[in-house]
């Protein structure tokens, strides 16, 4: 069971408030789209929510451990943003990179080499880059290497996946690519998504649920209800804040 | 062959190719870490140290490994901090240990021949205890190496990734930068900072060109850089030149023949591809 419970969450920096009492619950198996405008905090939270950064005060539970025991426990998978940075001229293949998850997940993958390799076989299957296995990630597009490090991350066999602007910078096709393995990736096997997007249209057609945040939850529900709410929520976005 | 009858090219060979299998690894990490020009910036710290070992009464390599080991864990705290500018911290702590290094030196009056020996060391002058000790170190790396590969590889992929999987980031990044540092103090005072530094750099960029997965670029780097020792030496006996710098520009030349054949491998497929050769495209 992969609950989060984020409880009274407040962040600041240099007296700058980033994010100001969020409580929010994220039932296990919900795919939760995070929308909000430029410097919301929308990654200062997913980044609380994975313990890399402390809050200044209230408490992360994942899955009913505090933060720190549960990322012993590989529950966790988290997708950068921007990754294509880090990726360039990085003199690793596809198949190289994916196996690394291997080493984020359970000891007992990693010691047996006949599973370890049939793990890494099925997710480049799943994330559709098996033909793609040999070549270096720094040659692929953005899209393909945003599919690379999916797939790493559920090498590891995590129940919550964390993805921070996924589709950024990534051509329409690619981002419906990848938009759609998240989709399948939820509906199939169960996995928790937090995604924070730009693309708010997109995003919440393909979520159960939206967290709009401005520094503060201004709204948390289902799609539908955002769908049916927009206009207002847009408003307290820009004057409310 | 007569160069392998003389017992000092035997413990110069040992001593090299140790160094030339050890710096690589140490080096791939460092390069996709960009953090390259390490090797000299904790050389120039290890300088200071010999000088202020030797102002202080202290057995020289002593004094440099206290410091290097010191400036290797103040540089990674540097750059955790400002992860944006990891170069802007080596860059500080290369000066710094330049100027305590000319301080010491003219506070202390030591003999310039000896200061010399600490900085650039001799592959050619290697005794047996020298080449115990840099097999020591060279098993130190290499089993470090094995049992964190696959962290250190995360790590310098993206570290907030190991973060969240529970890694110990922030333990590892130091074992591995005093590990640096123990290599580059061990290397320097044997064989030289010149080979030490460039054969953990050199060969790699060479790998590189090779455009294959980072297991296969690391092998190759040691490959280039065991070829660069035994060319580079057999050559300086021959030439009687200076056996360090020889080996070095062995491994330079081997980077500059292997990206003229990638160039003309780039320049085969641009000319075999119908889209890349048609006229618009020249």
């Amino acid at each position: 069971m992969c609950e989060v419970r984020m409880s009274d969450i407040h962040f600041s920096y240099n007296n700058n408030v980033a994010i100001d009492n969020i409580s929010l619950t994220i039932s296990q198996g919900d795919f939760v789209a995070v929308v909000g405008p430029n410097g919301a905090g929308k990654s200062t939270m997913l980044k609380i929510m994975a313990g890399l950064i402390k809050p200044t005060r209230g408490q992360v539970m994942i899955g009913g451990k505090d933060m720190a025991t549960a990322k012993g426990h590989g529950l966790i998978g988290y997708v950068p943003q921007n990754y294509g940075k880090n990726a360039m001229g990085f003199p690793a293949t596809v198949k190289e990179v994916v196996a690394l998850g291997l080493t984020l997940g359970s000891a007992a993958a990693k010691k047996n080499r006949q599973a370890a390799k049939h793990i890494t076989s099925h997710m480049m299957e799943l994330v559709g880059l098996e033909q793609l296995q040999d070549r270096r990630i720094g040659e692929l597009s953005g899209g393909q290497q945003q599919r690379v490090m999916v797939a790493m991350a559920l090498a590891a066999n995590p129940e919550l996946l964390l993805l921070d602007e996924p589709t950024s910078g990534i051509d329409y096709e690619a981002s419906n690519r990848i938009y759609e393995l998240l989709g399948t990736l939820n509906k199939n096997l169960g996995i928790t998504i937090i995604m924070v997007s730009h693309d708010i249209e997109k995003a919440v057609s393909y979520a159960n649920k939206v967290a709009c945040i401005n520094r503060k939850l201004c709204f948390f529900g289902t799609s539908q209800e955002f769908d049916a709410t927009h206009a207002q929520v847009r408003h307290l976005w820009y004057y409310t804040g | 062959m007569e160069f392998f009858q003389y017992d000092f090219i035997q413990r110069a060979l040992l001593a090299g190719l140790i160094t030339g299998i050890v710096c690589p690894l140490i080096g791939s990490f460092v390069v996709v870490r960009r953090q390259s020009l390490i090797g000299d910036g904790l050389g120039h710290i290890a300088f200071a140290g010999v000088t202020g070992g030797y102002m202080v009464g202290l057995y020289p390599v002593v004094g440099a490994l206290i410091l290097t080991v010191t400036g290797a864990v103040g540089i990674e705290l540097v750059r955790r901090r400002h992860t944006e500018f990891a170069d802007m911290g080596l860059a500080i702590f290369f000066y710094a240990g330049a100027a305590m290094a000319i301080i010491f030196s003219t506070m202390t009056r030591m003999p310039s021949t000896g200061l010399l020996s600490f900085l650039f060391g001799s592959i050619i002058t290697v005794t047996i205890a020298d080449v115990i000790t840099i097999a020591c170190a060279g098993s130190l790396v290499l089993a470090v190496v094995y049992f964190l590969f696959d962290k250190l590889m995360l790590m310098s992929l993206d570290e907030d990734i190991a973060n969240v999987a529970g890694i110990n980031t922030g333990m590892i990044n130091m074992l591995f930068s005093i590990l640096t540092a123990i290599v580059v103090v061990v290397g320097m005072t044997i064989v030289g900072i010149l080979l030490v530094s460039a054969l953990m750099i050199v060969p790699v960029a060479t790998a590189h060109l090779l455009r294959v997965g980072f297991k296969a670029t690391m092998g190759w780097a040691v490959v280039f850089s065991m070829s660069s020792v035994l060319i580079g030496l057999t050559s300086s006996f021959y030439l009687d030149v200076a056996p360090g710098g020889t080996i070095v520009m062995t491994a330079i030349l081997l980077y500059i023949i292997m990206t003229l054949v990638r160039q003309c491998i780039a320049l085969k497929e641009r000319r075999e591809d119908p889209i890349l050769s048609s006229p618009g495209n020249k």
